[in-house]
């Protein structure tokens, strides 16, 4: 494992600097003093960064990861959890999608109301431009990994607004889209598929990291 | 009161006109300008119109057009629609939010997107669009540049 792969904060190191690091040491105690100067964040980022070297220079973590990846892609798969976000008549369907008619939750996908819990976001009908700061907050507020469905036609590229003055012509204009799911509006089978499909996707492209960075 | 005799009675304000009875307890009057805010003001406290249920705006190209639904909550559930022309290089008229406090949200919405400027309302800006959108969008001549470039 080569020097250049282990990672750190820079800020830390320079905290530290009175100390001459040892390119042989696989974790950097802070002296002594310097305990009690760090803040709480610079606590954890410092734990953080000495289990994740550890890991990786001894190789435990390339082994854990062969076991875990399974295991967080699994979890990842069968609860994706979307924001519980309604915009306009898709909501309506993605109401129906978690009805009794078509259960969404046998899937694992239940809506919860904090963006901190969830790992979709539904755009379920047209932004306009006084919502699209707000929807790019709740995206941001939603914790890594995170996946984004375009739902309908207004979500993909401002739908029938797509020359109003102020809809935003698609969502993919200031957040990443994993599944577009066409329809206006969407049918709830539609929406059902389309959490399969991003099922599928977590399946292939989820790597699901043991200390994940 | 019926609303024929009522709609006469109103007739008789300075500035009116047109005044006729729409439907059975529907009236419908046109005012000018420069009288409306006595008129506004004697339909308040006169005729006891306690409710201004919309005001909304028309683009007629020659000049603009406001135009106002009131109401009395009540027995008699009268209703009354007030015309107001306004001329189009100057689409300012007085204010009613301190006669109905409910007028508020409907006059920042017609400054909004039909850029009708009304005088004296406490909080003039813009209530469905961002704050620095340029124009006025319901106006027929307003042009959407951006898009029609694009397409």
């Amino acid at each position: 494992m080569s020097r250049q792969q282990v990672r750190g904060n820079p800020g830390m190191r320079r905290g530290l600097g009175s100390r001459t690091s040892n390119p042989t040491t696989m974790m950097e105690d802070p002296p002594s003093g310097d305990w009690l100067t760090l803040r709480s964040d610079q606590f954890l980022k410092w734990v953080d960064d000495a289990v994740y070297n550890i890991a990786e220079q001894t190789g435990i973590r390339d082994v854990v990861n062969r076991v875990t990846r399974p295991i967080f892609n699994w979890a990842l798969r069968y609860s994706p959890w979307p924001l519980h976000f309604g915009i306009m008549c898709c909501a309506l369907e993605m109401g129906a999608a978690g009805g009794p008619d078509h259960d969404s939750e046998r899937m694992g996908v239940v809506y919860r109301s904090s963006p901190r819990q969830c790992d979709i976001l539904i755009v379920n009908g047209p932004v306009c431009e006084k919502l699209r700061p707000k929807l790019k907050t709740l995206y941001e507020q939603m914790a890594d990994p995170k996946w984004v469905i375009a739902m309908g036609e207004c979500a993909i590229g401002g739908g029938p607004y797509w020359d109003s003055y102020s809809v935003v012509a698609g969502a993919d204009t200031f957040i990443p889209v994993d599944v577009y799911i066409p329809g206006c509006p969407v049918r709830p089978e539609a929406l059902m598929h389309g959490f399969l499909t991003l099922q599928k996707k977590i399946r292939e492209q989820e790597p699901g990291y043991f200390l994940r960075r | 009161m019926e609303t024929g005799k009522f709609i006469q009675q109103l007739g008789k304000h300075k500035g009116t006109s047109n005044s006729s009875a729409l439907r059975s307890n529907v009236g419908c009057i046109s005012v000018t300008r420069e009288a409306s805010p006595a008129f506004f003001t004697a339909l308040k406290e006169d005729y006891a119109f306690d409710h201004c249920s919309l005001i909304s705006a028309v683009d007629n190209q020659s000049g603009f057009e406001l135009v106002y639904h009131f109401s009395i909550i009540g027995e008699s559930g009268q209703m009354l629609e007030v015309h107001v022309d306004l001329p189009r290089d100057t689409p300012t008229i007085d204010s009613i939010t301190h006669l109905w406090g409910g007028a508020d949200w409907h006059e920042r919405e017609a400054y909004d997107l039909m850029g009708i400027y009304f005088i004296g309302h406490p909080d003039l800006k813009r209530v469905l669009l961002p704050d620095g959108f340029a124009g006025h969008p319901l106006r027929k001549d307003y042009v959407y540049e951006i898009h029609e470039e694009e397409w």
